[in-house]
């Protein structure tokens, strides 16, 4: 691209840049400042006198949901990724009647909104003694996650050449043999994807943790952020501290783990 | 490969069981819209379709569905075509795009709580980014009450939707496009063809699979759209900014009509099967073949 083309170009690329930084932008500099300097109406400058405590009182606020949050995220995380590439295995290796119609019914649930099982889901969650428990929680995001994980698995395994599992079952190893001591370890790429993928939606997910715990000594962090925003009013140094706060572990994910992210998300929508 | 069926249910079953309680609680749904069922506890008095007929009768209603065709509009499309032009953009840019891509990636690893915060802030009335912004740059007489206004909160709204999801048209518009056979583009440029040219003759064209998932999914996040409003402004003013994913909750765990929050879940499900069906049997056709 040169010339006329290529300035218009750049210019709008760089609006776009500047609207897509600045809120983060600004929620970073002002989590760093102090009231009074947000209330004379300094927004895009940085801060002039560095208010870290903003950051440590808002840690002390939302400590112990940050912790539910990884003991709620992290199994539920591993118990989708294990029994999603589970069945994903037997979709994507074996030959076998109905297949494809398997396949169907798991693409249609693994993209409804939560909202149609929300109200059954919570009823379940009710009934079982598991309201506002961990177990609980763990239980719903298991069961809204493994569609995806079996459906991002699968196409992963789909790549193995075949020849590699016939040559080992005709050397006496079983299917769960083969599962656990040679597709896992040469699907590790897939199984991160799937797992990273499985992490992030939990950890920022809203709706199903609002409505399966009531209780602050078990909520999960982003219900505890939103209601931070009612009980903050005005207070938005500290409100951009803490969404700065729930923010790291995604951010975090996408430095280290981005490529995995990126092949999750497009694994399933796109065959490659 | 065959298998024993032994073999194949013990594989099977554990995912299997999962997606069969969930086309129960499909099911269950779909029973509780046609009960009476009102409060904590569950009623099974049969209603027939009388929690449809508040529905439509309601103004509510009605205000939620206008507000979520504002979002299959005004986020669908925009969503998708700026996605779309920016991966071809960026992609003719190679060095820069690199350090680029994150600036839009980054939205998709931030919870939408996080992103409503922050947007609730650029549009706050008295103490907002946005307003402050315009009265250092002499605009005054562009200030608005923003998402105080039942007028304008809804595109607020948009915009804040708009900024989180542009980075996964991005991705997937980009993946799409590096598929594109470099032959084809090497035989248009030999011909003289401009990158304006090149994209709507041969990208548009060749990347007509990505469209058609970009633009389900993106249809499928206005019925879904809880979060942005839920934070930015709990459907207010009154109800002017609520969507049917937002009446869901609200009627079914705040008014304890559960009978009606569950006939709104139904018509969500309905709508959502329209756009579903066809990609997923679309997309099965590709992950089979």
């Amino acid at each position: 691209m040169r010339g006329f083309g290529k300035v218009i170009a750049l210019i709008v690329i760089l609006f776009l840049i500047v609207v897509w930084i600045l809120p983060v932008y600004v929620m970073f500099s002002a989590s760093l400042k102090p009231l009074s300097e947000i209330n004379s109406g300094n927004y895009l400058r940085p801060p002039i006198e560095l208010r870290t405590e903003n950051w440590v009182m808002a840690f002390n606020t939302l400590k112990n949901s940050l912790k539910n949050s990884f003991l709620v995220s992290i199994p539920a995380t591993l118990i989708t990724v294990f029994i999603g590439s589970w069945s994903g295995y037997a979709l994507a290796i074996f030959k076998f009647r109905w297949k494809s119609r398997l396949f169907f019914s798991i693409a249609i649930v693994t993209f409804l909104p939560y909202q149609i099982f929300l109200i059954p889901l919570t009823r379940l969650i009710v009934d079982m003694g598991l309201f506002n428990t961990f177990a609980g929680m763990i239980l719903a995001y298991v069961i809204l996650n493994t569609p995806m994980a079996i459906l991002t698995t699968s196409l992963f395994f789909q790549t193995i050449p075949k020849e590699l599992y016939e040559a080992s079952s005709l050397d006496g190893c079983t299917p769960t043999r083969f599962y656990f001591s040679i597709l896992l370890p040469i699907s590790l790429a897939g199984i991160t994807s799937a797992a990273v993928l499985t992490f992030t939606n939990v950890w920022n997910e809203f709706i199903i943790a609002l409505s399966l715990s009531r209780d602050p000594t078990t909520r999960l962090a982003i219900p505890t952020l939103a209601g931070l925003k009612g009980s903050y009013v005005a207070q938005w140094n500290m409100l951009m501290a803490g969404a700065a706060i729930v923010s790291i572990p995604g951010i975090l994910v996408l430095i280290f783990l981005g490529r995995f992210f990126i092949k999750g998300l497009t694994a399933g929508a796109l065959k490659e | 490969m065959r298998v024993r069926l032994r073999t194949l249910l013990l594989f099977l079953l554990p995912g299997f069981t999962i997606v069969g309680i969930l086309y129960y609680m499909l099911a269950w749904t779909g029973i509780v819209s046609t009960m009476d069922w009102v409060g904590m506890a569950p009623v099974w008095k049969f209603a027939g379709l009388k929690n449809y007929r508040i529905l439509f009768t309601s103004q509510r209603f009605w205000t939620n569905v206008k507000n979520n065709m504002i979002w299959l509009i005004l986020f669908v499309i925009p969503t998708g075509i700026f996605g779309m032009v920016l991966a071809y953009v960026l992609e003719l840019m190679p060095r820069i795009s690199r350090v680029l891509k994150p600036i839009f990636f980054y939205p998709l690893v931030i919870s939408p709580v996080v992103t409503g915060t922050l947007w609730a802030w650029f549009f706050e009335p008295q103490q907002g980014v946005l307003n402050v912004i315009l009265r250092y740059l002499h605009l005054d007489f562009l200030r608005t009450g923003w998402i105080a206004d039942p007028k304008i909160a809804v595109y607020c709204m948009i915009v804040a939707g708009i900024w989180q999801n542009l980075g996964f048209a991005l991705v997937l518009y980009t993946a799409a496009m590096r598929e594109v056979p470099s032959d084809h583009l090497d035989a248009a440029k030999v011909d003289g063809a401009s990158p304006g040219q090149i994209f709507f003759h041969i990208i548009v064209p060749e990347i007509g699979h990505a469209t058609i998932v970009v633009f389900s999914l993106l249809v499928l996040y206005t019925l879904k759209v809880f979060d942005l409003v839920w934070v930015m402004t709990r459907g207010g003013p009154g109800y002017a900014t609520e969507v049917l994913p937002y009446l869901m909750y609200r009627i079914t765990f705040r008014q304890l009509m559960v009978g009606v929050g569950s006939a709104v879940a139904v018509i969500i499900l309905l709508i959502s099967i329209v756009v579903l069906v066809p990609l997923s049997k679309w997309m099965m056709a590709r992950w089979m073949e």
